[in-house]
């Protein structure tokens, strides 16, 4: 953002907007400001009552809204919705030790909450109209819900909102102009446009001044919060219940964001980066213990097998910046390797039963060599075309396993029936296969798998971290970003890019290696490019694309996403691979960065908007010519 | 059947095909330097458009006087979503970097597949498409279906329209600067953004003879064939020097007969029996695209470009 200098005399306003700094501070509802602020807190106190009471008569709609007293089912999430958007409001009102919570004291938070409740509630409300067939099936207390949140979302769109500036820099008066022969075309983009919150940029307090123990023990509750809100979340037993969860938790974040709870938690997390790490792992590792139920760590470890290959890939797509769009090609070589080596009766080597260590090593090193096979003819050409090779690769390779069956083809792999039946891995003597006894917990198969699996996400992390930090992992983002000035700087492109597609590859065989033990048998099926369900190679580009290029968190997080929605929502499978291909160019388009940026990610995606004012003008014509020839 | 001059001939049919897709990846390419992943999806809508028309025409209308007709129903289909692609998806992004439009390409190749799936009907399953007639042409001993002709009919005149366009024409002498140096072409006063929406609109129309022509061969449609089809039309384009149209079509036609004769002859080559047939036709297709890209990395035809980076 521009800041203008005062000496100078105003710009005149284009196209009627306003003054970039009047269009900040003033709220969505003209209110008088007391007025807003009774209705925000009367909406939260009847939202609050509402749920105690009965929302239907029948409980023919899930999770039983007929019980007077006590909530239940899609009430729970109204209530939190209430609470934290009562207490936040407090906290943006300037009570005392409430405060902490919007520590840049923007109202953005409350209005965000706000919505996030009056989401939840009116889609509770909805649905129960609809799927029961009218307002008629509402009770009483449905409809003091309904009207409490409006009331509650009519105060808090009362309140001053901290709105995002005009950018008083070309690259905004430049689109409004080309939009300019249409009216309402540009009046609704300027109404967009302007309505833009503003948040993340105002400062908060530094949290390094708190005491220690308050640090830490900040770590530990998200910790715990954190795991809670997913488990909440996987066991939601319907889909209405998600669909709300999925909302209120969409909104709390994001408020989270706007109020800078989230930038003073990065700063935490910056300053003890071994406590926060340490905390993850403890988190990842309670999640079996306290889901004690082996469909959802069947989930866990599927989660984690996609999420560690989300990372591998981010090794190549977000530090490197090479496309690889069969990358999972190499985790199926990886699960090939690893089932001809486990012992099953059905590899063409059925005597031959390596350890797991070994079996790794192979997975590892079969991707490892496919991958040099691959990266060194293409490596060395424009980026374009390792995009348009790994494709080939990752579509020949499900072909070439499809034909290798003694029929088509020499028999390998055993065709599109695969190799199945292969046994359960034995580690340190413990076999993995079966339950084992904690104290008063049981830890079932798919459960010794996640923990197994766990520690290959921790391995890959710190592969990750340790080689983004390292010499070689700043010539990766080096040559991301300028390929000709790296190689001028006597980095040299070729090696370092073939050691991260090499490394990428072989990070991917080893996911694939558990892979094969977990699903019990390894078919060519699952390896295309796009599918219904992950992992393939969309979904798991959309994964690092959506969580974020080049950071850690970012493909983990878009793995779990991209895992439960579609386990979730199942009435959405059609349309599912459709919302993918679209989310991806939106994505493009409006959020390069992902969900989680990395900062350094941000500045080169947006680099335009840092350009001054005077070349902004040119820039969009003639010099994003130059750069697509870049 | 598998005499040498009719696997030529075969191969000389499919890499028609090729050549005619490939044009499209190669014009948008050589202008922005943007791989159009969607490509191969153009192709797909463009068939998908002409069997609409089929479908919308009388019963039992002859299928030589309706093919015009589909041939313009495709035309516009798929010259509208390249065009539109460009505006609202890649032009967008063209100061970005250079990984944001090969994703939105990827995004734009799913969706519109996935459209195609979801909302055309009946396209869960193949669709028909209507035949020419199965009686072949005999020339010596090499049999020739109607629809080859076709197919090397409509590339001949493509290909031989778009050379004089592009030579002869006000428009094709400014894709050429254009291809040679944006910045310049813009300075001396050419409209680069109309160039690029021309080039796309070019490979659209090219896509949907192609799509047609894939209709007709084949007597089946799917609505995920251009994933399969635009993987080795981009791999003739490279082959025949990525940018040079001539190349695009040189590139098609090579590919198209080391297709065929490696499905036909590869089995006889004494330990790899198992290696022949249709099944690894696509593997020693992408075998060939690798072996190009260590060889000679800037095809056939292409001259040594200097990477722009």
């Amino acid at each position: 953002m521009t800041d203008i200098p005062l000496t100078e005399p105003l710009q005149p306003t284009p196209l009627g907007t306003t003054h970039p700094d009047a269009a900040r501070s003033d709220s969505f509802v003209t209110l008088p400001p007391g007025v807003a602020r009774i209705a925000t807190l009367v909406g939260v106190a009847g939202t609050i009552v509402s749920t105690f009471m009965s929302w239907t008569y029948t409980s023919a709609f899930p999770g039983d809204l007929t019980v007077n007293g006590y909530p239940g089912g899609l009430q729970v999430l109204t209530l939190i919705g209430a609470i934290l958007t009562g207490l936040v409001a407090l906290g943006a009102f300037g009570v005392k030790g409430l405060t902490w919570l919007v520590p840049n004291r923007s109202p953005n938070a409350v209005l965000l909450l706000a919505a996030g409740t009056f989401a939840t509630t009116w889609y509770a409300v909805i649905a129960i109209a609809q799927e029961l067939g009218g307002l008629a099936n509402l009770n009483p207390g449905g409809f003091v819900a309904a009207v409490a949140s409006l009331v509650l979302l009519v105060g808090t769109l009362g309140l001053p909102i901290d709105r995002q500036p005009l950018d008083p820099s070309g690259a905004e008066y430049y689109e409004l102009g080309r939009l300019s022969e249409n009216g309402p075309a540009r009046g609704t983009y300027r109404w967009l446009r302007q309505a833009r919150l503003n948040h993340g940029e105002l400062p908060v307090p530094d949290p390094a001044r708190a005491p220690a123990w308050v640090q830490y023990l900040t770590i530990v509750v998200v910790a715990a919060a954190g795991v809670k809100v997913l488990t909440y979340g996987l066991a939601t037993g319907y889909t209405e219940l998600f669909i709300g969860y999925l909302i209120l938790v969409v909104f709390t974040l994001w408020a989270f964001i706007a109020a800078g709870l989230t930038r003073q938690f990065s700063k935490i997390t910056a300053d003890h980066r071994p406590f926060a790490a340490l905390m993850g792992v403890v988190a990842a590792v309670a999640y079996p213990f306290v889901q004690n139920n082996e469909h959802w760590a069947n989930l866990g470890v599927n989660i984690l097998i996609f999420g560690t290959v989300a990372l591998g890939l981010n090794i190549v797509v977000g530090l490197t910046g090479l496309l690889d769009l069969g990358y999972v090609a190499f985790l199926g070589v990886g699960a090939y390797a690893a089932a001809l080596v486990s012992g099953s009766q059905y590899s063409i080597w059925s005597g031959v039963e390596f350890p797991f260590w070994a079996a790794a090593l192979t997975g590892m090193a079969a991707s490892l060599v496919f991958g040099v096979l691959i990266g060194a003819p293409t490596l060395r050409l424009r980026g374009d075309y390792l995009a348009i090779v790994t494709l080939g690769f990752g579509e020949i390779f499900r072909i070439a396993v499809n034909n290798l069956d003694g029929v088509s083809g020499p028999k390998v792999t055993n065709g599109p029936n695969g190799i199945s039946q292969i046994p359960d891995l034995s580690v340190f003597g413990y076999n993995l296969g079966d339950p084992h006894q904690f104290g008063s917990i049981t830890l079932g198969r798919f459960a010794n798998y996640y923990l197994l699996m766990l520690v290959i996400t921790v391995i890959v992390v710190l592969v990750f971290t340790r080689a983004s930090d390292s010499r070689i992992g700043r010539s990766w983002i080096a040559i991301r970003e300028d390929e000709t000035a790296a190689t001028a700087m006597g980095i040299n492109g070729f090696r370092v890019k073939l050691i991260a597609f090499a490394l990428g590859a072989s990070l991917a065989g080893l996911a694939g290696t558990v892979s094969a033990h977990v699903t019990y048998s390894v078919v060519p099926n699952p390896y295309q490019f796009s599918g219904a369900a992950p992992p393939n190679s969309a979904f798991l580009l959309a994964a690092v694309v959506l969580g974020g290029m080049g950071t850690v968190s970012g493909p983990v997080l878009g793995a779990a996403l991209l895992y439960i929605v579609p386990e979730k929502l199942g009435f959405l499978q059609r349309y599912e691979l459709f919302a993918f291909g679209v989310t991806l160019i939106l994505i493009m388009r409006f959020r390069p960065e992902g969900i989680i940026p990395n900062r350094r990610r941000k500045l080169e995606f947006h680099q335009d908007e840092a350009l001054l004012p005077a070349q902004q003008a040119l820039g969009d014509g003639t010099a994003a010519l130059g750069k697509a020839g870049a | 059947m598998h005499t040498l001059p009719q696997q030529l001939a075969n191969g000389l049919f499919l890499g028609s095909m090729y050549g005619l897709i490939a044009i499209g990846y190669t014009m948008v390419y050589g202008i922005v330097q943007l791989i159009n992943f969607a490509h191969g999806e153009i192709f797909m809508t463009g068939a998908f458009g002409a069997l609409t028309v089929w479908n919308c025409l009388p019963d039992g209308m002859n299928i030589w006087a309706a093919l015009p007709l589909m041939l313009i129903g495709g035309a516009i289909v798929s010259v509208l979503i390249a065009v539109g692609a460009e505006r609202f998806a890649y032009r967008p992004l063209r100061g970005a970097p250079r990984l944001a439009p090969l994703i939105t390409a990827i995004g734009l190749s799913l969706a519109l597949q996935q459209a195609i799936f979801v909302w055309y009907p009946g396209a869960d399953n193949a669709k028909d498409f209507p035949q020419l007639g199965t009686h072949p042409y005999h020339l010596g001993s090499i049999a020739i279906q109607r629809n080859d002709i076709f197919l090397v009919a409509a590339a001949v005149v493509c290909m031989v329209g778009l050379a004089a366009f592009v030579r002869t024409s006000r428009t094709g002498r400014a894709m050429q600067a254009t291809a040679q140096d944006p910045d310049t072409a813009q300075l001396m006063g050419i409209d680069t953004n109309r160039i690029i929406v021309i080039a796309f609109a070019i490979g659209g129309l090219f896509a949907a003879v192609a799509g047609v022509a894939f209709g007709l061969k084949y007597g089946q449609i799917t609505y995920n064939m251009g994933f399969q089809a635009g993987l080795k039309a981009f791999t003739a384009a490279v082959l025949g020097g990525i940018g040079n149209i001539y190349g695009a079509m040189l590139g098609g036609l090579v590919l198209g007969i080391a297709e065929a004769c490696a499905t036909a002859y590869i089995a006889n080559i004494p330990g790899m029996h198992q290696l022949g047939g249709q099944g690894w036709a696509n593997v020693w297709a992408f075998v060939l695209l690798i072996v190009v890209l260590l060889v000679r990395p800037q095809g056939l035809l292409g001259e040594r470009v200097a990477d722009r980076a």
